[in-house]
Parts: structure tokens; sequence; C-alpha cells
């Protein structure tokens, strides 16, 4: 069995309207894989010569382009960006957010298999083709959508926004107000973050902790129970690419010092979200298979938290990053709360989550969102986040999930 | 340095109100926001804190007036003002200000093209050293560019930590510039303007106005055309900036800083613009919701519909920048040779040059050129336009045929020189639109 090598990749810049500038989605697809082909060092000759051999695959991470776009068929839709890619076999795989990790997924299979050398894993999403509401309905599809979406006004927020009411059900020694302002901490963590990252969608924007904690504002509405739009990762377009390949190639191509996948995790919890509320009675954790997602991570890798430098999380809602705390082990459960007031999960914490800023710093088109968290694991590790650059990293781990937590999926990415 | 307490002397201008925002967000400071009206200062807090989209600033923002401007500006760490832009006016306010400003303090002001040493004349010579121009641009929220100005006059220490306060506290995009007309950012983008403006009415019986903007649109690399961002700056705006670079600047391109006689007119009809409902372009509303797009016939001098004009060249570009073809666009550019074709071509070109040959005068670095152009106008900053052009063609040579009286005047061998490669991306400036 291969191991998986990270040769690279690259992410659009998030801030970006593809809309406004007036380019669809094949412009989307062919600047995100120049460019992560260029960073992997892989040029479209190298594909084609692969290719002779049936040694290279593609890999599509996208939600619902059928909603956003009106286009099926996307793993297909590779041919449109390149005559390199005819031939190529090449898919498209969805779990809602999660979709660009279960590519990932597939693509390491296909590695460690040994049936394919190259593996190229797309992740795109264009969102800002439709209004907030109506892409807000779209969304609502990552639900149990007749029983959780349809009819309903901002469906996720409104779920997310349960999830908190459910952590301070679940740990009843957790003062609310305590709870609120670590959730309004999270989110200008997040936002200050996205400030170093130059490809994240806010990093002009303005956030401050007053801000953040005062919800049910004119500029911070509330949007889903007890959560505000400071709580929230916004519509977002983009794309995000890597490359991975087999020991083989790295030989062939005499490549040293490229990191590998070191671990795995990936669970599917109930899809409503109250089977999932009722099914966490047994555990201490509120998202008991988010926890064991990333267990099975540390298992498979031989790693625990202790070796983890930096991570990278799915904070979808600051609610979603909270309960991340104690899933990734950082804290035990119900104890999150100190990780983010003493200042563990900062950017110069111990134990660093989001240095890009995350889903709400950074941006959030869901398809592409595992591959660009899975990008910056590749580049904290390899030294090359620039200004958002932690030091030392040896491994990092993320946490990409779909649904209200619904498909849960870890990697670890790190240096031998 | 200490920024705690900010005074803005002209808070309900446009550029007052958006930079107090700018200070009482980013930087968490309390900022007495003054003007001549506190009642009008009042009704601006409102339009500050939408600027940042953050309600929690509003406590930071304190309304007062010119009787209060001495103990306002005596309690605090910097004053920036933002007066009405005429020199009599901003020496008068800044008189005011030299009388209470404490020992520590910082001054600025935030003209767009009057002299900062003049201005740092006002202060005694204690606090001139305390005294620079920060040029913001507008909005200040989505344009983080600031031209940064120290006089001979400055204290060159307190210049770093007030451009690290600027950089760091601010979030600005900041470039030093010389004190010089206009400074880098409007001298480059309104000669551009304005010659458009000159063609314009060179060609006027292919359109004029909207004939220029049709063949200089967003798929050039921007994301207003040229005399859309002029009628939406407005033209006395426009005026002014052009007269003080023609009357104290003097570069090759002197007489593309000439005002066309016809914007001439409109400014003294008073439409301005967009401000005033009319300029080189009128938005006609109906009772029912729909609008008719119309524009000054230069030939008529009335107001007529846009004309969907439909240049070969141009169309194909559009095409192929929507698919993500940006050297299959730029190579439809180069080739063609319809009139339009090489007007744009030229204007592309033109722009590269003065760009360069500007900054060399005006700034300290040729990065300079890229930031003001791509953070203070959202154009596709020169370097980054060279880049786009040389994944087609040989740039200096493509320079040397289409614009050979530009290179009598100017040494193009040397000012390419030292030419570098853009930290900006020129995709994201090339849109498929209008």
């Amino acid at each position: 069995m291969s191991k998986v090598y990270v040769l690279g990749g690259a992410q659009t810049d998030f801030e970006r309207n593809w809309k406004k500038e007036g380019k669809n989605m094949v412009a989307l697809l062919k600047e995100v894989i120049a460019d992560g082909l260029a960073d992997a060092g892989i040029t479209l000759d190298d594909v084609k010569a692969l290719n002779k051999d049936n040694r290279v695959a593609c890999f599509v991470g996208n939600f619902i382009a059928e909603k956003y776009t009106e286009q099926g068929h996307l793993g297909a839709f590779l041919t449109e960006v390149d005559p390199a890619f005819y031939g190529v076999p090449s898919a498209r795989y969805e779990a809602a957010c999660a979709s660009s990790s279960v590519a990932i997924d597939a693509a390491q299979t296909k590695i460690m298999a040994d049936e394919y050398d190259l593996a190229i894993v797309v992740g795109w999403e264009l969102m800002k083709t439709v209004d907030s509401k109506l892409g807000g309905d779209f969304l609502g599809r990552a639900a149990y959508y007749k029983k959780e979406g349809e009819g309903i006004d901002l469906p996720f927020p409104k779920l997310f926004g349960k999830l908190a009411d459910e952590t301070l059900k679940k740990y009843p020694e957790l003062d609310e107000k305590r709870y609120m302002d670590a959730l309004a901490r999270i989110s200008v963590i997040n936002y200050e973050n996205a400030k170093r990252n130059p490809l994240a969608q806010t990093r002009k924007w303005f956030m401050s902790f007053e801000q953040a904690s005062t919800r049910g504002t004119d500029t911070n509405p509330l949007v889903g129970g007890k959560l505000a739009v400071s709580d929230c990762s916004q519509v977002t377009d983009g794309a995000a690419v890597v490359v991975l390949c087999s020991e083989k190639f790295m030989k062939e191509h005499g490549i040293k010092n490229k990191p590998v996948i070191k671990g795995y995790g990936h669970r599917v919890a109930p899809m409503l979200f109250d089977k999932k509320m009722a099914d966490n009675a047994d555990s201490d954790y509120v998202l008991p298979w988010t926890r064991q997602t990333v267990l099975d991570a540390y298992k498979r890798s031989g790693l625990t938290v202790d070796d983890i430098d930096c991570f990278e999380t799915h904070d979808c809602f600051t609610s979603s990053e909270y309960a991340a705390i104690s899933s990734f082990g950082i804290t035990a459960p119900g104890h999150e709360y100190e990780a983010i007031e003493n200042g563990t999960i900062a950017f110069g914490g111990n134990k660093p989550i989001n240095p890009s800023g995350g889903l709400i710093g950074c941006g959030h088109p869901v398809g592409a969102s595992g591959a660009r968290m899975f990008l910056d694991l590749y580049k904290q590790v390899t030294g090359k986040a620039g200004e958002y650059q932690i030091e030392n990293v040896k491994n990092a781990m993320m946490l990409n999930i779909g649904g209200s937590a619904t498909t849960n999926y870890v990697y670890i990415v790190g240096m031998e | 340095m200490k920024a705690s307490v900010v005074t803005v002397v002209g808070a309900t201008g446009t550029m007052g109100a958006n930079v107090a925002g700018i200070f009482a967000s980013f930087g968490n400071a309390k900022v007495y926001c003054v003007a001549r009206d506190i009642e009008k200062v009042k009704k601006t807090i409102p339009r500050i804190v939408k600027s940042v989209r953050a309600d929690s600033i509003s406590k930071n923002l304190i309304p007062a007036d010119f009787s209060m401007l001495e103990k306002c500006v005596s309690d605090s760490d910097i004053v920036f003002e933002s007066a009405a832009e005429n020199i009599e006016v901003k020496k008068d306010v800044h008189s005011k200000i030299a009388k209470a400003l404490q020992p520590h303090a910082v001054a600025c002001t935030g003209t767009s093209g009057l002299s900062i040493t003049t201005l740092a004349e006002c202060y005694p010579e204690n606090l001139r050293s305390h005294f620079f121009g920060v040029h913001m641009f507008n909005p200040p929220y989505n344009m983080p560019l600031c031209e940064f100005t120290p006089t001979k006059y400055s204290d060159r220490e307190l210049a770093e930590e007030l451009k690290a306060y600027l950089k760091n506290k601010l979030f600005r995009t900041v470039v030093e510039v010389k004190d010089s007309p206009a400074f880098l950012g409007n001298r480059i983008g309104f000669q551009f303007i304005n010659e458009a403006l000159q063609y314009a009415e060179k060609y006027k019986d292919n359109g004029g106005i909207d004939y220029i903007d049709a063949l200089l649109g967003s798929f050039t690399g921007r994301a207003m055309a040229p005399l859309v961002t002029s009628d939406f700056v407005g033209l006395d705006v426009h005026k002014a900036i052009v007269d003080n670079l023609y009357e104290n600047t003097n570069d090759y391109a002197h007489e593309t800083f000439i005002l066309p006689d016809f914007v001439q007119k409109l400014v003294e009809e008073k439409k301005l613009g967009r401000k005033s409902g009319m300029g080189l372009y009128q938005t006609i509303r109906y009772d029912n919701g729909l609008k008719r797009n119309t524009v000054l016939d230069l030939n008529t001098g009335f107001y007529r519909d846009v004309i969907p004009y439909v240049f070969p060249f141009a169309s194909k570009m559009k095409k192929f920048i929507k698919e993500g073809d940006y050297a299959k666009a730029f190579e439809r550019l180069v080739n063609n040779r319809s009139q339009e074709a090489e007007i744009c071509l030229s204007f592309l070109l033109k722009y590269i040059v003065y760009s360069l040959y500007a900054t060399e005068e005006v700034g300290y670095t040729i990065e300079a050129a890229d930031d003001v152009m791509a953070t203070g106008f959202n154009w596709c900053p020169p370097l980054a336009m060279y880049q786009a052009l040389s994944t087609v063609a040989d740039v200096p040579a493509l320079i040397r045929e289409r614009l050979p009286e530009i290179c009598g005047k100017v040494d193009i061998d040397k000012l390419l020189a030292y030419m570098k490669p853009s930290k900006y991306d020129y995709r994201l400036y090339f849109k498929s639109g209008r």
C-alpha cells in the first residue's frame, strides 16, 4: 500500500465575486487548476503523459452546482478546462459542505491501492449567483430538506443556533454569558487571523469583541436562535486544488520533503438534527460522532493531540468551532471556553485553530472548504503560509463537516 | 505613538465621515467629529456607523462643532483635517488646530492635492515636525490606499510610528509619496481619465462620451469605465485635480491635463455628475420603476440614449475573459487593427508608461505605482498590466510601435529597466461585462 504525499495546490482569492466579474465556472476552474498544478510542479504535458498509462485521475468536490449554476456532471466538466483532461478518469463527489473531503478520500484511496500515481482534487462552489435567501434555501438540502429545510428562512443558521442551545443544555454548569462571549471571541479570532491571509474573504472587514458580542443590532442582526451575523461564515465564491501523489511518483521524479497524509477519519451522524441530539445522551460530547472521527484519525496516525501543532476547523458557525475544541481533545467536553479565554486557540497560542481565518474569516465556498483546509495544512507543515504561518508545525489537523455535523471528515497532514 | 483620541475636522463631508469611521473602528479611538453644524454631525453619525457596518463604534463617535475645536484638539493624540479642498480654508483650520495641539500629538491633512509643506507652515516650529499628509481614498472601507507624505520639517521617527499605526492598526496600504500636486494615485488615474475625456471630444462624431467608455470598459482592467468614474467622483472634483496638475506640474503628458471645454461648461452649469443628477451621463427614472441611461451628445448638447456599441475586438475579449482565457483576450486586443482596438491598446500602454514615469517623480519605489492603482482605484495596476500584455506580446516593442510620440519624449528603455513582477493578480481586474 502506497503512502500518499501532498505535492501542493492553490486556492482562489475568496474575496472575488465571479458573477460581478462576469466569469463562469470554466474561468474559475481554469484559474485554480493552472495555479494548483504550477504550485505542485506539474504541467499539463505531465498530465497527458501520465494519462497514456492511466496513472492520473481527477476528483471533484462540489455540493450543489445543479442549483447555483444549473450544471451537473462536474467530473466530466474538467474537459472544458483543457484538452489535457480528455480521457482522464474524473468524477464528482458530494457530501454537502464536506464534498471536497470525500473527493480527497477517494483520491487517497486510489493512490494507496496503487491504482493511480497522481490525483488532482478540485473543490469548488459559486454561491453568489443567487441572492442569500434563495442560496440559503439551496443549502437546506444539506439537512433533511423536507423536514428541516423546505419553507424555512435560512435553515442552517437556525440548526446551528439550536446547536448553541443544546450545548448550554448539555452542560448546565456552563454560564450562558460565558458561552456567548466565548462564541464572540471565536468570531473575533477568525476575523483577526483573516487579516494575515491575502486570499481571505473578510481581510478588509471590521470586527471587534464588542461588535460580535452585541447581538441583535442593525449591523449584527440575529439569524438563528442566539446566533447573529457575526457568528456565521458568509456566502463565498471560490475553489481550491490539492495535488496528491504516490511514493512511486516521488521516487520517479526525485521529489523530496513533501508531507504525507498521516491519518484520516470519516463518520456519519444521524441526518436529522433532533436525532443527532437524542443520540448524544450517553456521551459527554454534544457531537459524539465528530469526536469519534477525530479519534479514528489519531488512531490511524498513531498520534495524539499533543503531536498536533495547528488546526483548521469547520467554523461554519461559532457554535460548531466551539464543539470542535473538545472534539480535537484540546479540552475536556464542557470546558471548551477555557481554551478560548486563556488564548490556547489564538494565533499565538499553544493549539492555534484556523490561522487562515477559517470559514468565518477566510470564507466558505461550501464545496471548496475541505480542499481549502487541506491546502492550509499543507502550507503550514511546509512553511508556506506566509504571514499566517505558525512556527514549527510538524503535524496539522483539519475537521470538515457536512450538514449539521452529519458527515464528519478529519485529516492529519505532516512531515515524515 | 498614542492614538486613543482623535479629532476629525470636517466630519460631515464624505471623506471626513468615512475616515472618522476608520479611526473609530479599526483604531478603536474616541473620535471627536467636528463640523460647522453640530446637528448635521449628529445626523452623519449613523452614516459613519454604516460605513464600517458596526453599531458598536457609535459610542466612539462624539459630535462637536467649531466652537469646541480647541477643546477637542487639546484632548487629542491625532488631529485629522478633512475640510473643503481650498488652501485658505485649510490654512485657517490648521492655524486654529496649531493653537491647541498637544506637544506629543500628530496633525494630518487629508488633502487630495494641496501642498503639505505650505500647510505645515501653519504650525509653530516645535509642532511642524508633527505634521503629515494622510490621503485616503473613497470609500476607505473598500479602498485601503493611504498616501503618506512627510515634509522637510517632519520628525522621521514619528513618521515611521505613524506609518506603522496606519498599516498595522488601521489596515491601510501605506504608500509614501512626495509632496507633489495630486500625489501619485490621482496623478496617474486622472491623467488617464482626462485624456479619455479629450478623446471623447476628439471622437464626438463616433459617439463621444459613451463611445470612449465602451472601448475602455471593465474588460480593460477596471471596475468602472473612466468617464463613468469621472461622473461618479464629480466633475468639479475632476476639474480641481486636473487644473492643479496642469498648473503645477510639467511633464511629457502636460497637454493631457487640459480640461475639455465641454466639461468646463458642465461645471459652470452645475451639472456635476451623479451627485447633481446629470453630468456626462443622466439616468432618468420613471414612476413605474424603469430607468433610462442617457449620455450627453457632444454634437447636439442634448442627452440621448446610451448606444450599445458592438466592437468586434471588445466582444471577443469579453467572451474570452468570461471563460478565463485571458491570453486569448489580450491577443485579440494586440492583433486587431480597428480604430477602436488601437485606441484601447494605446490607452493601456500609455497608462503603463505614465505610471512608471510619475512614480519615478512622486514615489520612492516602482511598486508604489501598483499599490496606488490597485488599492486606490481598483484598476489593474501598471506592473500587472505589463505582465498581462506580456503573455502575448513583447511589450517594450509594442510601446515603441504604438506610442512613437511618447517614445520621442521619454527614455522608454530606462523607464522599463526597473520593471518588476507585480504582486497583484491581473486576472481579477479584467471583467467580462460592460
